[in-house]
């Protein structure tokens, strides 16, 4: 009978474990935490006999794990632990030796008591000054391996420092999948559009089931990791329980190469946006091109795309004669110009932009408006008509066609004119919503708001994708244009949290609310909620099944 | 009744205090004793990582988790299902490293 295992709190400890604490206490923990000696790999084992190896009181074997009684100190194998428990009563509890964990002969399962640990974690640290410190897996790799430049692996010597600070096995209250990423030189805009990428619902459920397969990959293309595979390493290493802070060299590497052909890859600070771009593009590079070459983006099968990937809609009418023509583009997501309709003046002199008289509060969904009003297109831009057989005055308008699983907004904060040679940043405040309805920027809408009640029929079944989002994600950005810092704002089972590099803190709505937000993230409210429990207006289901499509249970 | 909980009977301890050590068994007191299987095993656990052994492994659990439910599934279970799998699948370059560290020690240890 293994303990009952929810997905957010500490085993429960089995019969056999209650009744040992009852009658033994701590006592048994404290004699032991004199035997426990650390490796200098950081594990924490048995070490009690100077002249002779462990052995089965059995068989005499030394292979395999051993254990050790809490009662009677005798040693038994995994083949002879129960007959232990079996012959002498009481004592069920047995430790492993080399991993110093907690089995119980009679359940035949490891259990878990957070008071062991305690003991374990304890000596591991007092040891930790002792002995030089290799950081987790994460980050191993042999000699040949590390191609990364000498200016990374300053970094991670410090973040090695960091790291042995930290409680190996922090029992955390926080949800599973948050894990503070380290930077690694000006690159806050890559861990804040990783840890939003990180719990998107669909794109999440991908990497965690495994379904990018590492290994077909690698063999594809002679050995290399390709970008997802990197993204698959953060996933696995996010999702391990592991709360130390987590280097995420090699993604930022790969993604090196990948946009060194676009000329982006630098020391410097880049924008998130394109940053979230760029990854994007280079997942579906990958994925994409092993499957579907020859088709255009809107229909690519590659995570990437299935996840973020929408339809736009333009309409553009000549205002001559009424007649539209109609285009569409995919995208991954909507870029916004903030409305400026409410406020009065502009500050050209300093390099912001900051109202004068706050006439009203520039919202998200007036952005949105701004997105989808008709646009008198420029005389400089008199388009086609292919009605009357030249160019026309015409207005366009865009919509939305086909919405994706995951919505993400950009806001534009950062304007720069190759004209004026500046750039500066909008400083202003954007109120967004957690839950938004984006039915009136669905070209339905839009399209039968302008010709008024007709029926029509739209190429897309509208129908099947439903309309309403909950927020899940937010990066905000802080500071000047170039000096700036970015934070991404997680939203966990109606929780937020701060993501700041290596820190992660709860925070409560009203902060998120006051931020800065520069990228938002929308999940489709089905995919939200399964992926969060559901906890507050979805109505549960008697039927639902408690183990969610997150394959983390460990 | 599981099988982990029924156990073929033990052969008698008492038998085997009489036989003489095997080389094996000289040969891994000789490595714990100088730390070096530590260090070995260090190696092994990194080589296996790198490969993607583990996270094979790690999918087998997932696999068989899923397949007999979360509630059912014991750390022995899952030693019993992945063991036959893994020892089968490890790449031969990591044996053959492993092999030859272990030479190269026991030639200067003998000395």
């Amino acid at each position: 009978m293994a303990t009952k295992n929810l997905l957010y709190t500490n085993p429960k400890l089995c019969q056999h474990l209650a009744d040992y604490k009852l009658r033994q206490g701590l006592s048994g923990y404290k004699s032991l935490q004199n035997c426990l000696k650390t490796t200098p790999n950081g594990r924490t084992s048995i070490y009690k006999w100077d002249t002779e190896i462990p052995r089965c009181c059995f068989c005499n074997g030394y292979q395999g794990r051993l254990f050790l009684c809490l009662i009677c100190s005798s040693i038994s194998c995994s083949s002879h632990a129960l007959l232990h428990a079996q012959s002498e009563d009481g004592h069920d509890v047995v430790v492993d030796i080399e991993r110093s964990e907690l089995y119980c002969c009679l359940c035949s399962d490891q259990v878990y008591d957070p008071d062991f640990d305690k003991v374990v974690v304890s000596k591991n640290m007092m040891d930790m000054p002792n002995n030089t410190y290799t950081v987790d897996d994460g980050i191993r790799r042999s000699s040949k391996r590390r191609k990364v430049n000498s200016l990374m692996d300053l970094d991670f010597r410090k973040s090695k420092r960091l790291v042995s600070m930290r409680d190996r096995r922090e029992k955390s209250c926080y949800p599973l999948g948050l894990r503070g990423l380290n930077n690694l030189g000006s690159t806050c805009f890559m861990n804040s559009v990783l840890q939003a990428l990180l719990h998107a619902p669909p794109f999440r459920n991908y990497f965690l089931s495994g379904r990018h397969d590492r290994e077909t990959c690698k063999k594809r293309s002679a050995d290399r990791l390709c970008l997802a595979c990197n993204i698959d390493v953060i996933f696995s290493a996010v999702y391990s329980g592991d709360r130390t802070p987590y280097s995420p060299a090699q993604v930022l590497y790969s993604w090196w190469q990948h946009s060194a052909k676009l000329n982006l890859a630098s020391y410097e600070q880049q924008d998130a946006h394109e940053f979230f771009i760029s990854v994007l593009d280079g997942i579906h590079e990958r994925e994409g091109n092993g499957r579907t070459p020859t088709k255009d983006n809107g229909d690519c099968q590659c995570i990437a795309h299935r996840v973020f990937s929408g339809l736009l809609r333009s309409d553009v009418t000549c205002m001559a004669c009424g007649s539209t023509s109609t285009t569409y583009d995919p995208c991954l997501d909507i870029s916004l110009n903030m409305d400026t309709s409410n406020f009065s003046s502009i500050d050209v002199a300093n390099k912001s932009v900051t109202p004068k008289e706050n006439s009203g509060i520039c919202t998200l969904s007036a952005c949105l408006d701004l997105f989808s009003r008709p646009e008198k297109l420029g005389s400089d831009q008199k388009l086609y008509c292919q009605n009357c057989q030249e160019k026309q005055d015409s207005f366009k308008q865009m919509s939305i066609s086909r919405l994706p699983l995951v919505l993400s907004l950009h806001i534009k904060r950062f304007e720069h004119s190759v004209v004026r040679r500046m750039a500066r940043k909008i400083d202003w405040h954007l109120q967004f919503p957690f839950s938004l309805d984006m039915t009136s920027y669905l070209s339905s809408s839009i399209v039968r708001n302008r010709l008024g009640n007709r029926i029509f029929t739209f190429e897309n079944n509208e129908a099947d994708t439903s309309a309403e989002f909950e927020i899940f994600a937010v990066i905000t950005h802080s500071g000047m244009l170039e000096s700036g810092h970015y934070v991404t704002y997680l939203r966990l089972r109606n929780q937020w949290y701060k993501c700041d590099d290596a820190w992660i803190t709860e925070v409560d709505e009203a902060t998120v609310r006051a931020s800065q937000c520069y990228m938002i993230f929308y999940a489709q409210k089905m995919l939200y909620y399964k992926a969060n429990d559901g906890l507050s207006c979805m109505p549960l289901s008697p039927m639902r099944d408690p183990f969610f499509p997150i394959a983390g249970c460990c | 009744m599981r099988n982990s909980v029924n156990r073929p009977p033990t052969p008698d301890a008492a038998e085997d205090l009489g036989k003489e050590p095997m080389f094996q068994e000289i040969i891994n007191i000789k490595l714990i004793e100088s730390g070096e299987k530590e260090r070995l095993m260090e190696l092994l656990r990194e080589r296996l990582i790198e490969c993607g052994w583990k996270d094979e492994m790690k999918a087998l659990c997932r696999a068989f988790i899923k397949k007999k439910g979360r509630n059912d599934v014991t750390v022995d279970d899952l030693v019993r299902v992945i063991t036959p799998k893994g020892r089968a699948s490890i790449p031969d370059y990591i044996k053959a490293e492993l092999l030859q560290r272990i030479r190269a020690y026991l030639v200067q240890a003998a000395v």
